[in-house]
């Protein structure tokens, strides 16, 4: 076990070399979009137990600015990346404040309404494209438009975010403001009878949670180089980041990457059987998974781990 | 007064579950509150402790107004509180639990741990402090309760039930722990349904039923009370007890 995280560490890092070739790749750079996003989802919704359905609008805000940076002034879009953790960091605060008053499913639901109603909003938004979306420049005018032809440096960019999300998760995790969030999680009221400000708290968290998930969302349009409300804002953005993160283990801290190791060979797996004809299909992943883990697993794959690998243990010391 | 609740009462709708009740709480004390179920008693300790808002009247403590004061500010000034049904962080390890609480005075982690260690010593879980809070039976979690309480460095301490549903054995522990708190100095309130608790314990005694209280005294003088027999047992009681 001392080993693990060297391990993962090293098998992360030298990927492309283990696995090489454009298809390989690009699975690497999905699968670290998308246990970037779910790490910076895990933040408030693992950790605090504020199960937000709605983290697309942090996704969607994050991914269209660089674009609208590029498409209003011409600047390299990754300039638009700060701007967009401040407009998600802004939206977080206008969000949490009134729907931390709500408890459980209430704020869930609160955040898909408002993740809907700035889809919707965007799509008949001429200036960001409307249902249309926008584009990233086409070839790139030097390096600091991003646009590679390679899938390469686009994996170790990711991978460089998910290793700063996954160490700021690490140190929360150590932090007053980590014990004070899995105490909120527990029970609200034991929280504030010990004095843990409980909608300060879990604020702080969306917020944080909220700039990472932006970053997500900028890596994914400077990569792709285009957005749609659909693919920004889209409530399968949002379901997906929880979904990964409960296959995982919400509120531990590798959790969503063992969520994103799972899914996204799947879903890659899924698209390339089915094409085209299977485009309903990630709705029937999505619900299995979620049936699957209600019934059979609700603290995912993580805690399935702890769980098994003291048997296995044993049973190879007793062989 | 360390703790001085003024002509409180409590509504539900119509339903007026504390009518005008009063308490005050010197420094060093340990006032026992009882009555029947249903009597009030949870709900005024709930406007004690910043978890309801009394309709009527005013809480003050050490001087200062709490009366709408939040339950976190009621724990910053140093009232602290456990719950009926124990309400511990079940995925957590009892230290874990016990360090939510020491932050409150200790913003880092190894301080907050190292008094978490003292507090889980003292209180008779070291032997447990790895395990998650969910293993612990219920003595042990209304054990954790109080740790996590004390280690947010509470001048008041609210014990709801705090000693209910234990053995015995388990009893004389708890009695000789809560003798322990108090001799640190601690302030206790104590809702207790377990008059061996109350009569070992508590200096003063509060009786309330109906939302009223009814009685007030030292725990001998609360016993051989007639409205307090009353209330436990019936009017038929006294009726019997005047037969010839």
């Amino acid at each position: 076990m001392k080993w693990s995280l060297p391990a993962l560490a090293a098998l992360l890092l030298f990927y492309p070399f283990i696995l090489t070739g454009p298809f390989y790749w690009d699975i690497g750079v999905a699968f670290l979009l998308a246990a970037i996003s779910a790490s910076a989802w895990n933040i408030v919704g693992g950790y605090a137990g504020q199960v937000s359905v709605g983290h697309s609008m942090f996704f969607g805000v994050g991914a269209y600015t660089p674009l609208l940076f590029y498409h209003l002034w011409g600047l390299p879009p990754v300039a638009g990346v700060p701007a967009g953790m401040l407009v998600s960091l802004a939206l977080a605060v206008a969000i949490g404040m009134p729907t931390f008053r709500l408890q459980g499913h209430y704020f869930s639901m609160a955040t898909i309404a408002v993740a809907e109603l700035i889809r919707i909003f965007v799509g008949t938004w001429d200036l960001v494209g409307a249902a249309i979306g926008l584009q990233g420049p086409a070839v790139g005018r030097a390096w600091w438009d991003l646009t590679f032809r390679s899938e390469l440096p686009y994996y170790y960019i990711f991978l460089a975010v998910l290793a700063v999300v996954l160490y700021t998760t690490f140190e929360v995790e150590r932090s007053r403001f980590g014990y004070y969030l899995r105490a909120i999680k527990a029970g609200e009221r034991a929280a504030r009878s010990l004095g843990v400000p409980v909608r300060a708290t879990k604020l702080k968290a969306l917020m944080l949670s909220a700039v990472f998930t932006s970053v997500a969302g900028s890596l994914y349009s400077i990569k792709t180089g285009f957005i749609d409300p659909e693919s920004g804002f889209g409530i399968l953005v949002s379901v997906q980041m929880v979904i990964i993160a409960a296959l995982g283990g919400a509120g531990t801290l590798f959790g969503p990457l063992i969520g994103a190791l799972l899914l996204v060979p799947l879903q890659t797996a899924t698209n390339t059987w089915f094409g085209g004809g299977g485009s309903g299909l990630t709705y029937i992943l999505y619900g299995g998974i979620i049936v699957l883990l209600a019934r059979f697993e609700p603290g995912g794959m993580h805690e399935w781990w702890q769980r098994v690998a003291p048997r296995l243990m044993r049973r190879s010391h007793a062989a | 007064m360390l703790l001085s609740a003024q002509n409180i009462s409590k509504a539900f709708g119509s339903f007026l579950a504390v009518r005008g009740a009063d308490l005050a709480v010197a420094e060093g004390e340990i006032i026992g509150l009882i009555g029947p179920n249903g009597a009030g008693k949870s709900t005024f300790f709930n406007c004690l402790a910043g978890d309801a808002v009394p309709t009527t009247g005013r809480v003050l403590f050490d001087g200062i107004d709490v009366t709408r004061a939040s339950a976190e500010a009621h724990a910053r000034a140093g009232i602290g509180r456990t719950f009926q049904v124990p309400a511990t962080f079940e995925d957590m390890t009892v230290l874990e639990n016990v360090m939510v609480g020491a932050f409150l005075r200790h913003h880092h982690r190894g301080t907050a741990r190292e008094t978490a260690l003292r507090i889980v010593e003292m209180t008779g879980l070291a032997r447990q402090s790895a395990q998650r809070a969910r293993s612990l039976g219920t003595p042990g979690r209304k054990r954790l309760e109080i740790a996590r309480v004390l280690a947010t460095g509470p001048r008041l301490m609210l014990l709801d039930e705090a000693l209910a549903g234990l053995t015995p054995t388990e009893l004389q522990q708890a009695i000789a722990l809560v003798r322990r708190i108090h001799e640190l100095g601690i302030t206790l309130v104590i809702v207790e349904h377990i008059m061996e608790v109350i009569m070992t314990l508590a200096q003063r005694v509060l009786v309330f039923n109906q939302g009223h209280v009814i009685a007030h005294g030292n725990p001998r003088e609360i016993v051989a009370n007639e409205a307090v027999i009353e209330a436990y047992l019936g009017r038929g009681h006294r009726r019997r007890r005047e037969a010839p």
